[in-house]
């Protein structure tokens, strides 16, 4: 099955206090251990991938363009050479604006990076100030150009929206600036609030107001109205293409394809486990030195796991569930209430569905215990389908869509 | 028969008990008296110095508050159960038998005292000297008075620095109507004054009438369970005599038993051969169900030694606080009807019956003495049993009076729509309140504002005021103790007892959720206050019920008028937003927990109400005073 990889990079100028990736800023000494460590962990663990064909790498953050843009070519020379990756594989960098120039980003490209991921967040100083971002907006506008110059063709810009103290009017300002630069990919997501981060202190101790969640849904509904009419298609909750740009990658999660992670607390998935990296760097860096694997811990998949993840993911995206996924009625108040649309038999989110996706999955309440259910039936089938036991007992819809 | 452990001390008896040959006490060697006493007025230690004193129970066997049975009394510094034991002591080379029969010192047990103070022929009325007197001393007092008992004012805690002996000396004097200087002076925490106490209450507390010749009339003042031997009554002999073993028949009840052992607490049940006139003691009545046991009611013999008539002043317990319990989790509907079952054994004041809310499920509508009674119950209940309850708010009962039928509805959802009767009738009180005179005009206002109206006002000294006020149950359980201990830095004091039932303008009050009356919601409460509670309900409702798909209105409504509403905004973003890395494992974890909270909702109609909402929405707010 057609597979991708995921390298990840921690390394950050600085911390944002938003963020719960698994970063790390000032530990910049240990960036060359740390290439070292990725190569000797392409040799280790490439063995186990030797039956999937690989469509995507994808080099993420932390801030992967703080390494050497001949590290990042070695690496990605070592990962094909380890792989097997198809030439016309999307290959993906994410960048911060601050930590590219027209020269990096000429090296980045020539070493094969052909998609680049821009951290712009947001054109509105105040809302970059809000969510400690160090560039300045002009940085965004800056980085874009020179990725152009330098023969980009395949551009995101990454926005996050509902920072403490911004307007619709100032979000709106930010979709058109992002537009008039004319990337071929928008990532937007809704700023949420993690209780580990400095951000989710300070408001838990009062001294940062958490998002306000109606201003946030107008927010994402604005986009999708914004974007559409410039000719992007919504195709997952938080993604935004224009035809033939969607992401290879991201799209591998969605659909459940198997992806192998390199780096700390990288994940990997294939079949029915899933595991993960350690997540500290040094930890990161002494297993691999040591020539073992550095696997945190993994998981294996039940099937009710599998089936709750198919349809969680298939919602995020056009794609949709088959109705027959269904039970005869549970879908009937999504539809008329306008957050599902049957499409030839998929059930797929509209809009406002997917500002809704927990809502249409879990329903209101939890519903009755139905012979389909996780307790009274271990071992069920993964997918429900027709011929599934009618439910008992009483229920009043909706319930969402999830049978078992 | 199998020994219980009732018969643990089984033959004990001690020297110098003032026993004749035949082992009858002579009634001129006997004082049977009580204590009444404010809560933290120091009876309970009292009663400690007094069984030490008389060496009633070896240092060993000391524990703080020894006649306080249950845990629970030990840490509220309540006493729920009346008890009674045997003193022997000495004064002036007479060897006496001082029975002493603590009383509940508590406004829901009203009517247990007084049963308690049938069974005495005296009274220590104990007062805090830095407290002085409060409402329920006072109440308790009257109770004593009118019953013909001899009062013996005794200050406490005369150590404490903050005592103010001679104060509180005259306070205590004017009320009884004696001289300041017979008010006797003790520490119950030192033993000081104590023994002289002991003689006070030998030289004034007249010694029990009653001829061993008359048919046996003995007052059950209390009774307990056994698990062994089951239901034992705590009896006064007032005629004749109760031999330890007899067939006895209950007047009240109306039944016969065979009893299996008399005894006296000395203070560990101690069986005797018999209890003669005046004496006090237990009767192991050989029934098996707490409820054929009634406080008040006259035990005799049966056959042809019976008496003709019972003693005076019997009464059926009577619930005057109505709540509804249910299960917090709809499974443990069995649990909660055994635990009540268990709790019933013991508790003969406890009510229930079967109901259904369709809000709620199945559980019980509950019938208690007060508002601590139930929480008693309810503490019990969680405690002892495990349970997780949701109480609706408490009630009183309500008479609702079509022409000549009267209908009794004590759970508001059963409270017929207006114009559907002729009158509702409440049940009314009458409270004494005293307080500092700082806090009268508080404590005025209050009382107008709970629909009160006053009976009596007067002085008991300059600083401190005693007032009267005729008062419907139902405002005195909608948190007007919190409410008056409040507004006077908890310096005033209440007692209440029953004043009969009164007309009054009541409305229900239905809450409704979109569009969907919720029956634990209603409320049954006058009509001026209906817009307030309305008001207050459907506000607390908003900040509990969270967002749903659609707009749910919170509506208050007499009949098919809304008289409030508010809006609970539909939910319009619930979305897990980014995954980093391939980190699908989180997300689906987030989701799953999110599944299970959703099982914790209840649906009412369309709307899904949180558990949390419904215990918080019933719960009386202390601090702000506002209900809901």
């Amino acid at each position: 099955m057609s597979a991708g990889i995921y390298v990840h990079v921690p390394f950050c100028l600085t911390r944002c206090g938003y963020c719960d990736f698994n970063a790390v800023a000032g530990m910049d000494h240990l960036r060359s251990r740390y290439v070292a460590a990725l190569l000797r962990e392409a040799d280790l663990v490439s063995g186990e991938w030797t039956e999937e064909e690989f469509v995507s790498i994808f080099v993420g953050g932390g801030t992967p363009t703080t390494l050497d843009p001949g590290d990042l070519k070695t690496l990605l020379t070592r990962v094909r050479a380890r792989f097997r990756v198809r030439g016309d594989a999307e290959v993906t960098v994410e960048a911060n604006p601050d930590t590219v120039d027209a020269v990096s980003l000429e090296r980045l490209l020539a070493a094969g990076f052909e998609r680049l991921s821009l951290g712009a967040q947001s054109f509105d100083g105040h809302v970059l100030r809000a969510l400690e971002r160090v560039h300045p907006p002009e940085a965004v506008r800056r980085a874009v150009r020179q990725a152009r110059a330098a023969g980009y063709r395949n551009l995101n810009l990454d926005l996050i929206y509902g920072a403490e103290g911004e307007t619709l009017e100032s979000w709106e300002r930010t979709l058109l600036e992002t537009i008039d630069l004319g990337p071929e990919h928008v990532s937007a997501y809704a700023l949420t609030i993690e209780p580990s981060t400095p951000l989710g202190r300070k408001v838990r101790a009062g001294l940062a107001r958490p998002p306000d969640p109606d201003l946030q849904a107008d927010m994402f509904l604005l986009a999708g109205e914004t974007l559409a009419s410039a000719g992007y298609q919504h195709y997952e909750v938080s993604n935004w293409a224009r035809p033939g740009f969607a992401c290879v990658h991201n799209l591998g999660y969605w659909e459940r394809r198997p992806y192998a992670g390199l780096g700390a607390g990288a994940h990997a998935f294939r079949g029915d486990r899933r595991w993960w990296n350690v997540r500290p760097p040094e930890q990161y860096l002494q297993l691999v030195e040591a020539g073992r694997a550095p696997i945190g811990g993994e998981e294996r998949l039940d099937s009710f796991d599998a089936y709750l993840e198919e349809l969680l993911l298939r919602l995020r995206t056009l794609r949709g569930v088959p109705a027959s996924w269904v039970y005869p009625g549970d879908a009937e108040p999504y539809l008329e209430g306008g957050l599902l649309e049957d499409r030839d038999g998929y059930l797929v989110p509209t809009e406002r569905g997917m500002l809704l996706l927990n809502e249409l999955v879990l329903g209101p309440a939890s519903g009755p215990a139905g012979p389909g259910r996780r307790d009274a039936a271990p071992g069920a089938r993964a997918i429900p389908g027709p011929g599934w036991p009618a439910r008992t007992g009483p229920r009043t819809p909706p319930w969402g869509l999830l049978t078992m | 028969m199998k020994p219980g452990p009732l018969a643990r001390h089984a033959g004990v008896r001690r020297l110098g008990a003032p026993y004749d040959r035949r082992g009858v006490t002579d009634t001129s060697r006997i004082r049977n008296f009580c204590i009444v006493a404010h809560i933290d007025h120091g009876k309970s230690t009292l009663a400690d110095r007094l069984l030490e004193i008389t060496h009633a129970v070896s240092e060993r066997d000391m524990r703080a508050q020894y006649l306080d049975k249950m845990d629970l009394e030990r840490e509220r510094g309540i006493t729920i159960k009346a008890q009674a034991v045997r003193l022997t002591h000495e004064v002036r080379g007479q060897v006496y038998e001082l029975n002493l029969i603590d009383t509940p010192g508590h406004v829901d047990f009203t009517y247990e005292v007084s049963r308690s103070l049938a069974a005495c022929e005296g009274a220590v009325l104990l007062v805090d000297a830095a407290q002085g007197i409060e409402a329920q001393t006072l109440a308790n007092f009257h109770l004593a008075r009118d019953a013909g008992l001899a009062i013996v004012p005794v200050l406490n805690k005369i150590d404490l620095p903050a005592a103010q002996p001679d104060e509180v000396a005259r306070e205590l004097a004017a009320v009884v109507g004696c001289d300041a200087a017979d008010v006797l002076r003790v520490s119950a925490k030192t033993g000081e004054g104590v023994t002289a106490l002991l003689e006070r209450v030998v030289e004034r507390v007249p010694a029990p009438g009653g001829a061993r010749e008359d048919p046996l009339r003995a007052l059950i003042f209390d009774s307990s369970f056994d698990p062994y031997r089951g239901v034992v009554a705590y009896v006064r002999v007032h005629d004749g005599v109760l031999p330890s073993r007899s067939r006895v028949r209950l007047m009240a009840a109306g039944i016969e038993s065979d009893a299996e052992e008399a005894g006296v607490f000395a203070p560990e049940p101690t069986p005797v051969p018999e209890l003669g006139p005046g004496e006090v003691g237990y009767l192991v009545t050989g029934l098996k169900d707490v409820h054929q046991v009634k406080v008040g009611d006259t035990i005799t013999l049966s056959g042809k030694g019976a008496a003709r008539e019972p003693l005076p002043g019997y009464r059926e317990p009577k619930p005057m606080v109505w709540s509804g319990l249910f299960p917090a989790e709809g499974g443990d509907y069995g649990d909660l009807r055994d635990a009540l079952d268990r709790l019933k054994l013991s508790d003969s004041a406890l009510h229930y019956e079967p109901e259904t809310s369709q809000a709620l499920g199945f559980g019980f509508r509950c019938g208690f003495l007060g508002l601590l009674h139930m929480d008693i119950v309810k503490e019990r209940l969680e405690r002892e049993f495990g349970l997780e309850l949701i109480a609706t708010a408490p009630n009183v009962e309500f008479h609702v009076v079509r022409g000549s039928e009267v209908t009794v509805v004590h759970n508001p959802s059963e409270m017929p729509p207006p114009g559907t009767f002729d009158v509702v009738r409440e049940p009314v009180v009458l409270a004494t309140i005293i307080t500092p005179s700082d806090y009268l005009g508080a404590v005025l206002e209050l009382c107008q504002s709970r629909r009160g109206e006053m009976l009596d006002l007067r002085y008991l000294s300059p600083d401190r005021a005693e007032v009267h006020y005729r008062l419907p149950l139902a405002e005195i359980i909608f948190d007007f103790f919190d409410q008056l201990k409040s507004r006077t830095r908890g310096y005033a004091s209440l007692d209440y007892e029953p004043w009969g039932y009164e007309e009054a303008d009541l409305v229900r009050v239905d809450v409704l959720l979109h569009g969907e009356p919720v029956d634990a919601f209603s409320s049954v409460v006058h009509r001026d206050k209906a817009y307030q509670y309305g008001r207050a309900m459907v506000e607390r409702l908003k900040e509990l019920i969270p967002r749903q798909l659609f707009d749910v209105a919170i509506q208050a409504a007499i009949g098919s008028r809304i008289i409030a509403r508010e809006t609970v905004k539909a939910k319009r973003k619930d979305v897990l937003a980014k995954c980093y890395g391939g980190d699908i494992t989180r997300k689906r974890k987030l989701l799953e927990q999110q599944k299970k909270g959703k099982a914790r909702l209840r649906r009412v109609g369309r709307v899904d109400v949180p558990q949390e909402a419904f215990i918080a929405a019933l719960r009386v707010d202390q601090r702000s005073g506002v209900r809901p």
